[in-house]
């Protein structure tokens, strides 16, 4: 960055509020939980690892966990197969209509949550799958669908077309050519899509909230309404999960594709 | 099993036909203790079921005295789904129209909801709970045939305050809660239950006008709008008066009692325009599979023993529905706990079938006027 | 004959095997419909909520009975007429259209710097430590976000703490509009960085050098060269942190204290509340068309910016 003292300071001064902004409720989360008292305070009274001994033992908790993780885990299945062809088909290939076909595949984000929320309700309810866990996947993936074709698109759009055509002029047939050049290529976008897909998945909670009932209800929708009951420490220490969750993904993100990809201008 | 759950099998498996057939085929075999007709045997058990309960000390409560002797006698784990009573509401309704199993087996609900519920025909029949006929006429619901519903207990929508901020003494009106000073520091029910009646009166207007002419029940929470209120459910009106974010609430005493037990300095009166009274129920939604009906049939009536209802009412401290109960030594005459018929005298009772048909208009009002 | 056939790799022969099973189930002169079936599960997934539209229209036209809590089989416009008529929904739709507008103007004023800084800094370091901090509570979701303010912010919280010592009185800081902007701005932070990150980068930084060698200050420079230049991706970073911040239902559910309403609250309670379905899916409806139409209105205007095939939300 080049530029005066006063650029610096000014530039500095809304970086470090936004940084404050950012951080300050995953340390008092973080910090919270480790509290060895009764109440939620912060800076906490002494230290002690008893709500995470608490919410070990809390079957509610756990169970609203793994079912968030499998809501995360079918709803990433899902999306990798589907949002992977549909990228490599919007960025590889001529499509008719295309404009059109990428406003339609947009309807996910130009919906309002609210909205996809209880339309999705409506239909699976109509169909009498509301009550189970697979609804509640499907309906993350249909949500967050765009962040997977983006992703894919955008890595897409870096393999050059005269490498498959590359490939098909030395004889390679066309699942070859796909399987080994094709593929290949999108993998980081692949993999970049994967990782948010399985994230927001884990921590979707508006749609959630809408299709879940006390046999399928997913770790955010419990918080939610735990928190509407009463603030206890055992819920600043299931929260840390979400927090190790995102710290993990973070980490993979930044080994496996690197963050500075999210900064690449298309 | 007891004599009396004996006979609630019996009958079940009579009116449930084709579930319990194979089960009562099953018991022929059994020894017939003290009965010579046949009994079924008692239906499989479910791993758990769930009851909807309000959170904080609501459900510490119901698991004291309901859910965990349930879970010691019958071995079935009890779990609390504390989704709101008005958002359960339309999921069971869903559940029940689109043929699916309800999201809960037994609905703990203000009378009212549960009225609309069984006027809807989505709650199962409880007249043959043997329990039943040691309990007091408010268990019986008002304008239903039979028991679709069962009341559990009888409550008050006080006006407690901390008499730290009342330094002239007791709040005397709910007017007093106009007072500038208390400005943000008062808190109602986010659907203002409670409070629709003593407005209409502390505005001017008489309880007989009621549904017809509210309009002073409505300037007068307009004029309490002023005032910046919090709106929540029970308890958050706990966490609030803990935490120090307010002074006075038109809530039910449990909550404010809560507090209290936690080292708070709080007190409640029934104001000079009068408190609402009403009762709370527990409802089975239709659709649960036979024998998971049978065990939720069960915990309802464990709910109405005497020894559930005096730890389960302890805990809230609220009057029951089985006679010769001992009141918690704290609520002795207390307004909140309203035993003998001069202690109704200045508590407000509107009839079932007039909160059924405009309450949701009246929650719907409270809120644009809060919201506005 | 034979010896070739051993040298010959089991993965080649089990290509070989695709390969003709799939020219025999897809011969070449059906090329032309690969992109389409590629798109065809996407297209499939996503009329979901096309089918979810449907039925939401549906729902809006039938009113409800209120002696049986059923809705109406005929069709009526009356949950139309309500919506549009009765001044509480007008309240809570001029709160959320005025809050979202202030909140989208505030944090594109935070987010700026900090996409500026992510992107010019030379320390790699300092570049993934921003990363970082934006990327985490983006990854944390927004209900454990607003818990740890209602620990902050609450009366008891850390802030009155500090006031308190002070000699400041207790704050109301939770439960009010402001709080609910607070959370707000705080929530689409990382989208709008994340938005603005792209456009930054694809201005020359030669292009600012040029320009303060000509004498401009770095304000001018900003004003004149930066700012026009990063207009894809404002209008990007604008357009998600509005339609996200005005349909929002979570941080008003959570720091308005049951006051402070947006449109998607409302709609929860005709749905959860009232049980007016009808209504709710009304609203609902009415809630699309005004994104859809702001969707539209900038992107005539301004083109899609930097949201062409990469528009993010939660």
């Amino acid at each position: 960055m080049s530029g005066s003292r006063s650029k610096s300071v000014v530039i500095w001064a809304f970086v470090l509020a936004a940084i404050a902004m950012l951080s300050a409720p995953t340390i008092v989360v973080l910090g919270a939980s480790f509290t060895a008292g009764n109440m939620i305070e912060f800076p906490p009274q002494g230290f002690s690892l008893k709500w995470y001994s608490a919410i070990l033992s809390a079957t509610d908790l756990r169970d609203a966990f793994f079912r968030s993780v499998y809501v995360a885990a079918l709803n990433t299945i899902i999306a990798i197969p589907i949002g992977t062809l549909a990228g490599i088909a919007l960025a590889k290939y001529k499509v008719r209509l295309e404009n059109t076909i990428q406003v339609y595949l947009l309807l996910p984000f130009t919906i309002p949550l609210i909205g996809s929320g209880i339309g999705l309700m409506l239909v699976f309810g109509n169909a009498g799958a509301l009550g189970q866990l697979w609804p509640v996947a499907i309906a993350c993936c249909v949500i967050n669908l765009p962040f997977m074709i983006w992703a894919v698109t955008a890595s897409a759009s870096n393999l050059s077309n005269d490498l498959e055509l590359a490939a098909a002029n030395c004889g390679a047939p066309p699942v070859q050519t796909f399987l080994y050049i094709t593929l290949p290529a999108v993998l980081p976008g692949v993999i970049t899509g994967s990782l948010l897909m399985f994230i927001l998945g884990l921590n979707e909670f508006l749609v959630s909230l809408l299709l879940v009932d006390a046999r399928s209800v997913t770790l955010p929708v419990q918080i939610y309404n735990s928190i509407r009951s009463i603030i206890t420490p055992d819920l600043a220490a299931i929260s840390v999960v979400f927090i190790v969750c995102a710290g993990v993904a973070v980490t993979l993100l930044d080994r496996l594709v690197g963050l500075d990809i999210f900064l690449k201008s298309k | 099993m007891s004599n009396d759950d004996k006979r609630l099998s019996t009958m079940i498996s009579r009116r449930t036909l084709l579930h319990s057939m194979a089960a009562a085929g099953a018991a022929t075999g059994l020894p017939m203790l003290g009965g010579t007709r046949a009994f079924a045997q008692e239906p499989q058990k479910p791993r758990e079921i769930i009851v909807r309960a309000w959170g904080g000390s609501w459900v510490e409560a119901l698991k004291a005295g309901v859910s965990d002797p349930f879970t010691k006698m019958t071995g079935i784990a009890v779990r609390h789904d504390l989704t709101e009573d008005n958002e359960i509401q339309p999921k069971v309704w869903a559940a029940v129209a689109q043929k699916r199993v309800p999201p809960i087996h037994i609905n703990w609900d203000t009378t009212t909801n549960a009225t609309k519920s069984a006027l809807r025909g989505v709650t199962e029949d409880l007249s043959d709970l043997p329990n039943l006929k040691s309990t007091t006429e408010l268990a019986k619901p008002v304008g239903l045939d039979g028991y679709p519903i069962v009341n559990t207990y009888g409550y008050v929508y006080v006006l407690a305050y901390r008499p730290e901020a009342f330094p002239n003494g007791a709040p005397k009106s709910w007017k007093d809660l106009l007072d500038p000073k208390l400005k943000r520091r008062i808190a109602f029910y986010n659907d203002g239950i409670g409070f629709h009646f003593p407005a209409q009166v502390a505005g001017g207007g008489k309880i007989e006008d009621i549904p017809n002419n509210m309009q002073p029940a409505w300037d007068f929470v307009t004029m309490m709008k002023q005032q910046e209120p919090l709106l929540g459910e029970d308890p958050d009106f706990t966490t609030w008066f803990q935490k120090g974010e307010i002074d006075a609430a038109c809530t039910i005493s449990t909550n404010a009692r809560e507090a209290r037990k936690n080292g708070i300095d709080i007190k409640w009166v029934v104001p000079e325009e009068g408190a609402k009274f009403d009762t709370d129920g527990l409802w089975i939604p239709k659709g649960l599979p036979a024998n998971e009906l049978y065990w939720a049939k069960q915990y309802i009536n464990l709910a109405l023993t005497k020894e559930a209802q005096q730890v389960w009412l302890d805990g809230l401290g609220l009057p029951g529905v089985v006679p010769g109960l001992t009141p918690p030594a704290d609520l002795a005459n207390d307004p909140s706990y309203p035993t003998k018929p001069e202690d109704f005298k200045n508590l407000i009772r509107v009839s079932s079938k007039v909160q059924v048909q405009n309450e949701s208009d009246w929650f719907a009002k409270f809120k644009q006027i809060m919201q506005g | 004959m034979r010896t070739y056939r051993v040298a010959y790799p089991l993965t080649w022969r089990a290509m070989d095997v695709l390969e003709a099973f799939v020219a025999f189930v897809w011969p070449p002169s059906f090329r032309a419909a690969v992109p389409y079936l590629f798109l065809l599960p996407a297209l499939i997934l996503v009329g979901l909520l096309v089918l979810g539209l449907i039925q939401i229209a549906d729902t809006s036209m039938r009113v409800l009975d209120r002696d049986t809590f059923l809705l109406s089989d005929a069709y009526s416009l009356d949950n139309y007429r309500r919506a549009l008529t009765e001044p509480f929904f007008a309240t809570i739709a001029g709160r959320s259209i005025i809050g979202s507008l202030i909140v989208t103007v505030i944090t594109l004023v935070f987010a700026f710097p900090y996409a500026y800084l992510m992107v010019r800094t030379s320390s790699s370091a300092l570049r993934k430590f921003l990363l970082v901090a934006l990327f985490l509570p983006f990854f944390i979701g927004q209900v454990v976000r607003a818990y740890g303010w209602l620990i902050i912010l609450g009366n008891q919280g850390i802030v009155n703490d500090i006031l308190g010592h002070a000699g400041i009185p207790t704050l109301r800081l939770l439960y009010n509009y402001p709080a609910v902007l607070f959370g707000l701005v705080q929530y689409m932070l990382p989208f709008a960085v994340l938005m603005l990150a792209p456009a930054l980068t694809a201005i020359p930084e030669e292009l600012e050098a040029a320009a303060g060698s000509l004498g401009a200050s770095w304000l001018k420079t900003f004003r004149h060269v930066v700012l026009p230049l990063a207009r894809p991706g404002l209008v990007g970073a604008g357009l998600v942190v509005m339609t996200l911040s005005l349909t929002d239902f979570a941080i008003p559910a959570m720091l308005g204290g049951g006051s402070q309403d947006f449109i998607a609250n409302a709609i929860y309670d005709q749905f959860f509340r009232t049980s007016d379905q009808g209504l709710g899916a009304t609203l609902s409806l009415l809630l699309v068309a005004v994104g859809s139409l702001l969707v539209g209105v900038v992107f005539t205007a301004f083109g899609a910016g930097t949201l062409a095939m990469g528009g993010r939300r939660k």
